[in-house]
């Protein structure tokens, strides 16, 4: 049964990027204004906050962010927990907020989620990611994110023949769609001979195939079917979610050129909602590397297996194509403020949904998908939304 | 050494260039690396097990930008490693040439060797057969 209760009232992000002198309750602040206040929702209307974050410890050496946060934000008081699942800490912050408007607990929440990266050196910011990882079998050995999608990259290329060329073009339509997003960290188009550019990070990845460090904060408010009229004529139902995990080791996995996770938390959000990959009008993936969006878009049913690379390549994935992927830019070019992405993910689909996505609407929107990646996909969560008109 | 297989164990293994894996005593599953059950019949019921050390490649990359601990031993192969006993273990590739990654060849037959890393630290490796 699709779900019946869970509105999405209000949707807003932070700028990503390389965000100077805004500290990380700063910008979560912001983003909590800009969905609350904002959007003529009072804050005394919020019952409850939900809070995604992934690695504040090592970053900004802070734990325990969910009080620190809701309080900084003027939201003192309330129950606050935060949620962490890697790269997929904001859509199980989602989640549980989705959970907790369809149990009838509360009548309205927050869900709100932000990363700050950019204040420790590179290295610091590489070596707190790759805690996403299994430390003990394989970051131990030096297997780094990249690597770990390369080796998927490379087993894709062996079965289906997909090129380096291919990948690159995933990261030239990540950029033309970000250049046309004021939010994006990268509001700028590349050539593809720029995105072929030899600078190996894992073979066969190269730089430009990579999601940059960033910073940023993004939230929504959730509400239940009798009080969504009251905050705005075009709510957005959340009609189907699922979550699944998979091994943390790439090793464990039987396939490699599909992700496990994603087919099963996919399978479990469609039939939730009643629907089929053909019912999707855009979808927003997790493209933290450019072969991780073509693997995504088979692993959701947009494509078959092995024919994600040819849609990129026909312009079926672009923003005026017949499935457009990420119009916004994705994490590749609008940045990836780790446990910030899910919820920002969730803000694109809310925007591209009720028609205000500006130079980034897509002509249908109806119907709309977010899937959301932890570390090497052990963690991943899809939900399915529709204009409660649609 | 104790009944139950331990991570620790199975690490001081890898250190000794004594590589052994976990094996169900129910239904003789092979299992590296560690998990607490066998994912094959669900027995919590685990030994110890040495291994042929031949296997063969599945998949791999060639890390070029790698973290600080690793950054004087790039660029290095990290590969998928199926052994002929049918469990994949992660491990680096040996005798191989980081500059020809295009020349390797997925399903290549491989045998297990190790490699000390630059700390000391032995990694668990493979080599072309």
């Amino acid at each position: 049964m699709p779900l019946r209760e869970t509105h999405i009232v209000s949707g807003a992000q932070t700028k990503f990027g390389k965000l100077e002198g805004i500290t990380l309750r700063e910008m979560f602040a912001e983003a909590v204004d800009k969905a609350t206040v904002d959007a003529g929702i009072a804050k005394e209307d919020i019952q409850a906050a939900f809070i995604g974050t992934f690695i504040p410890e090592m970053l900004v050496h802070q734990g325990h962010t969910a009080p620190l946060l809701v309080d900084y934000a003027g939201l003192r008081g309330l129950p606050a927990t935060r949620h962490e699942a890697a790269c997929a800490s904001g859509a199980t912050a989602l989640r549980a907020g989705i959970m907790a408007i369809e149990s009838g607990l509360y009548d309205t929440v927050l869900v709100a989620a932000a990363e700050k990266m950019t204040s420790v050196s590179t290295n610091k910011a590489t070596e707190a990611l790759a805690a996403a990882a299994d430390d003990e079998f394989e970051s131990s050995m030096g297997l780094t994110f990249p690597g770990v999608f390369a080796i998927a990259a490379v087993a894709h290329m062996q079965k289906y023949g997909t090129t380096e060329e291919d990948m690159a073009l995933v990261a030239v339509k990540a950029h033309k769609n970000a250049a046309k997003n004021p939010l994006a960290q990268f509001q700028k188009e590349i050539t593809l001979e720029k995105a072929m550019t030899p600078r190996y990070v894992a073979w066969p990845l190269k730089l430009f195939d990579c999601s940059p460090i960033s910073d940023g904060a993004a939230a929504v408010v959730l509400t239940n079917r009798e009080k969504a009229k009251k905050y705005t004529d075009t709510p957005i139902r959340i009609v189907g979610t699922g979550q699944a995990s998979a091994s943390m080791n790439l090793c464990d996995r039987t396939e490699l050129t599909s992700f496990e996770g994603s087919v099963r938390a996919a399978r479990i959000a469609y039939e939730m909602a009643g629907l089929t990959p053909k019912d999707i009008d855009v979808a927003v993936v997790h493209d933290c590397f450019t072969i991780a969006e073509i693997i995504a878009t088979e692993d959701l049913g947009f494509f078959k297996p092995g024919e994600g690379a040819k849609a990129v390549r026909e312009g079926v994935t672009a923003m005026d194509g017949d499935m457009p992927i990420n119009p916004m830019g994705g994490l590749k070019a609008v940045g990836h403020p780790v446990g910030a992405t899910g919820v920002k993910q969730a803000v694109v689909i809310y925007r591209e949904l009720i028609g205000e996505a500006g130079a980034n609407q897509v002509p249908n929107h109806d119907v709309g998908l977010m899937h959301n990646f932890g570390g090497t996909g052990a963690t991943c969560v899809v939900n399915i939304m529709r204009r409660a008109d649609a | 050494m104790s009944e139950r297989p331990t991570i620790e164990q199975y690490q001081k293994f890898i250190q000794e260039r004594d590589f052994h894996v976990f094996r169900c005593k129910k239904c003789g599953a092979m299992i590296a690396p560690p998990k607490g059950v066998c994912y094959s019949c669900g027995s919590n019921e685990l030994e110890w097990a040495k291994v042929s050390g031949r296997g063969k490649l599945i998949s791999f990359t060639v890390i070029h930008v790698a973290p600080e601990q690793f950054k004087d031993e790039a660029p290095y192969f990290v590969g998928i490693v199926e052994l002929e006993e049918g469990t994949r273990v992660t491990a680096r590739l040996l005798g191989l040439d980081p500059d020809q990654p295009e020349k390797v060849q997925l399903g290549m037959p491989l045998r297990l060797d190790y490699e000390t890393g630059q700390t000391g630290r032995m990694y668990l490796g493979f080599r072309p057969a």
